[in-house]
């Protein structure tokens, strides 16, 4: 198992330098650069001081120098400054990332709990009337606009029966300990339905058609021919192999959680990096989003590497030496 | 040649299939049977019209403004009601369709493009030039698009050109490894020995024999990716960052949409029901199109 992580960890270099080069190709793109735009609208700038800030800055240096720059300074956790909020860049994501995770976790256990179960009686009982339900409803999920379908919860929940908030976090003077987190419970409905949808309908039907595949091969054959009862044919034999491929989508769901939140965060005006970015994007704080975006690579790489690290685990017929 | 030398008998015709169909004749035969593809093509059909005919159909300008109609619900005279700054919401509604429509298809169209160019290269020449293109490919697969998407969008300034080139910076890798998997079959069967024995040129046999021969999963890949790119444009324009009024989108029709859902609620419901519906539609299309061009596909 060592030496199968070890190379693991080696096949993952190209992934690493490629989202490395392209998040460092984000922020050289922006329009205009960080002394563009510490010197606009001031009419007193020579072009000498302008030229000497770009030194200063290390802007007039070739492309490969600022690469390697800027990644050993992001390597210690160095992201620059936010000039709209004021803090350093690191400090603020990390701030809003533990924001988006109120949201983020519970929407990744709502899609484990609903979807497993419809995807694997929709496979055992293929063409049935819950079946087609099932299918018309990741239709629905992978197709409805995730913002909208927010938009709507609103009006439905907040506007016209009033039984939850319209957005945002939190009430504002709601005592510490239990009655704050039934506030927080309240807050984090809609949204974690909204986020998980898109997931859910993903999940099921990986699950109907892993199981499908799974309930088909001569070993669940034999545990029925044998006389087992069914029970323990779909939970012992079918369910534990169809579940195997499954959990690499799991593991790959949670980068994907946190990749839809700009548009559930921004229609439930939830304080998340979700929303951070897209205040970031909107204000030309590319500093900010650029950091946001160093987030998500990692949460993808560490979770590519967990997923394969189950897989491994599971089945015993991949080999690791 | 005479026709009738070799008799084909009977049982070696597949049920429901007469003798001397096409392969896209047998596709149609199946295609047909899929009610909820037929129902999505249909829909998708009405929406272009309605989009193509914006003009004739409506009274009203998308920018003109009833500066005293203001927010005003349902009525005769404003089918759908207004929005906040007396626009006719079911003009806008039908003049963002050509926009999100026109943004669809052209990535759609640019993304099938470059799929298969790359997909070709790498499929046909192997060696390094597949290992560099398909790591390409599995980076750019595994970048979380839709954060990266928002920032570049927000960099080409709210054009069409410029979002459908972001849209289909992140769109062709689908294309790419489906046309790659067709080569890899196809490129040491009998016919392309022959070809290549004919004297054909590289460009020739990836072009006249090779890539036709790949078409059906570039075509259902197109089609759902027509799907997805308006979804993202519409969350792009929602967000700020798609397309810019007074030109409307869908995306952008839902922006402030939100502020008047206690005042106005009708003004968040349709933009949004076009898009759900348009995107389930080309979803069930797609769906149906690899159903009758190819059972066996996984897109």
């Amino acid at each position: 198992m060592g030496r199968y992580l070890v190379r693991r960890l080696f096949q993952m270099i190209p992934l690493v330098l490629g989202l490395s080069v392209i998040i460092f190709l984000l922020l050289v793109l922006a329009p205009g650069d960080p002394v563009d735009f510490l010197i606009f609208g001031n009419p007193n700038v020579r072009p000498q001081d302008v030229a000497r800030l770009k030194h200063l800055y290390g802007l007039d240096q070739p492309i490969y120098v600022r690469y390697f720059k800027w990644l050993s300074r992001a390597a210690v956790g160095d992201f620059g400054y936010s000039m709209t909020y004021k803090e350093p860049v690191l400090q603020l994501v990390l701030a809003r990332v533990s924001n988006s995770l109120w949201l983020t976790v519970p929407a990744f256990f709502l899609a484990l709990i609903v979807a497993i179960p419809v995807g694997v009686y929709s496979a055992l009982h293929q063409y049935s009337p819950m079946d087609y339900f099932a299918t018309f409803f990741a239709f629905f999920g992978v197709s409805i606009p995730a913002f909208w379908f927010g938009i709507m919860m609103i009006y439905f929940f907040a506007v016209i029966l009033k039984w939850l908030p319209p957005g945002g976090f939190a009430t504002p003077g709601v005592p510490e300990g239990l009655p704050f987190y039934l506030d927080r419970i309240r807050y984090m409905i809609l949204p974690t339905v909204v986020l998980s949808l898109l997931q859910m309908a993903a999940l099921t039907r990986y699950t109907r058609s892993s199981m499908l595949e799974v309930i088909r091969q001569d070993y669940v054959r034999t545990a029925r021919s044998k006389g087992l009862p069914e029970r323990v044919v779909i939970n012992k034999h079918a369910l534990r192999n169809a579940l195997i491929p499954i959990v690499t989508i799991l593991a790959l769901s949670i980068p994907a959680l946190f990749a839809g939140a700009p548009l559930t965060e921004t229609v439930f005006a939830w304080p998340g990096i979700g929303r951070l970015l897209v205040e970031a994007v909107l204000g030309a704080d590319f500093a900010v989003a650029q950091a946001i975006i160093v987030f998500l690579a990692l949460l993808v790489i560490v979770f590519n590497l967990l997923a394969d690290i189950a897989y491994a685990l599971l089945d015993p017929r991949i080999r690791y030496d | 040649m005479a026709r009738n030398a070799v008799a084909i008998p009977e049982r070696a015709v597949p049920a429901g299939v007469a003798v001397g169909q096409s392969y896209w004749q047998i596709a149609w035969r199946r295609f047909k049977h899929h009610r909820v593809a037929l129902l999505g093509g249909a829909v998708i059909l009405l929406f272009l019209l309605l989009a193509i005919f914006a003009p004739y159909l409506t009274p009203y300008s998308f920018e003109q403004i009833d500066l005293l109609n203001r927010k005003a619900p349902p009525s005769l005279k404003h089918l759908l009601g207004t929005d906040d700054l007396g626009h006719d919401v079911l003009t806008r509604l039908l003049y963002a369709g050509r926009i999100s429509l026109t943004v669809g298809f052209s990535a759609a169209l640019t993304s099938a493009f470059f799929g298969t160019l790359i997909g070709g290269l790498a499929g046909f020449y192997g060696r390094w030039l597949d290992n560099v293109l398909m790591r390409i490919t599995d980076i750019m697969l595994s970048i979380p698009d839709l954060p990266v998407i928002i920032i570049l969008a927000r960099y080409m300034g709210g054009s069409v050109v410029g979002i459908v080139f972001v849209l289909t910076l992140f769109a062709w890798m689908g294309t790419a490894r489906l046309v790659r998997g067709e080569i890899l079959k196809l490129r040491n069967q009998d016919f392309t020995e022959a070809a290549r024995a004919m004297g054909a040129s590289d460009v020739r046999i990836l072009v006249r024999h090779l890539i036709p021969n790949a078409l059906a999963p570039v075509i259902v890949a197109a089609t759902l990716t027509v799907g997805s790119a308006i979804l993202l444009e519409a969350a792009l324009s929602f967000l700020g960052v798609g397309i810019q009024p007074p030109t409307p989108s869908w995306g952008n029709m839902l922006q402030n949409a939100q502020d008047f859902i206690w005042t106005a609620p009708w003004l968040a419901v349709w933009p949004g029901a076009m898009i759900f519906l348009t995107v389930l539609c080309f979803n069930f299309l797609g769906d149906g199109l690899r159903d009758a061009l190819d059972p066996r596909l996984k897109v």
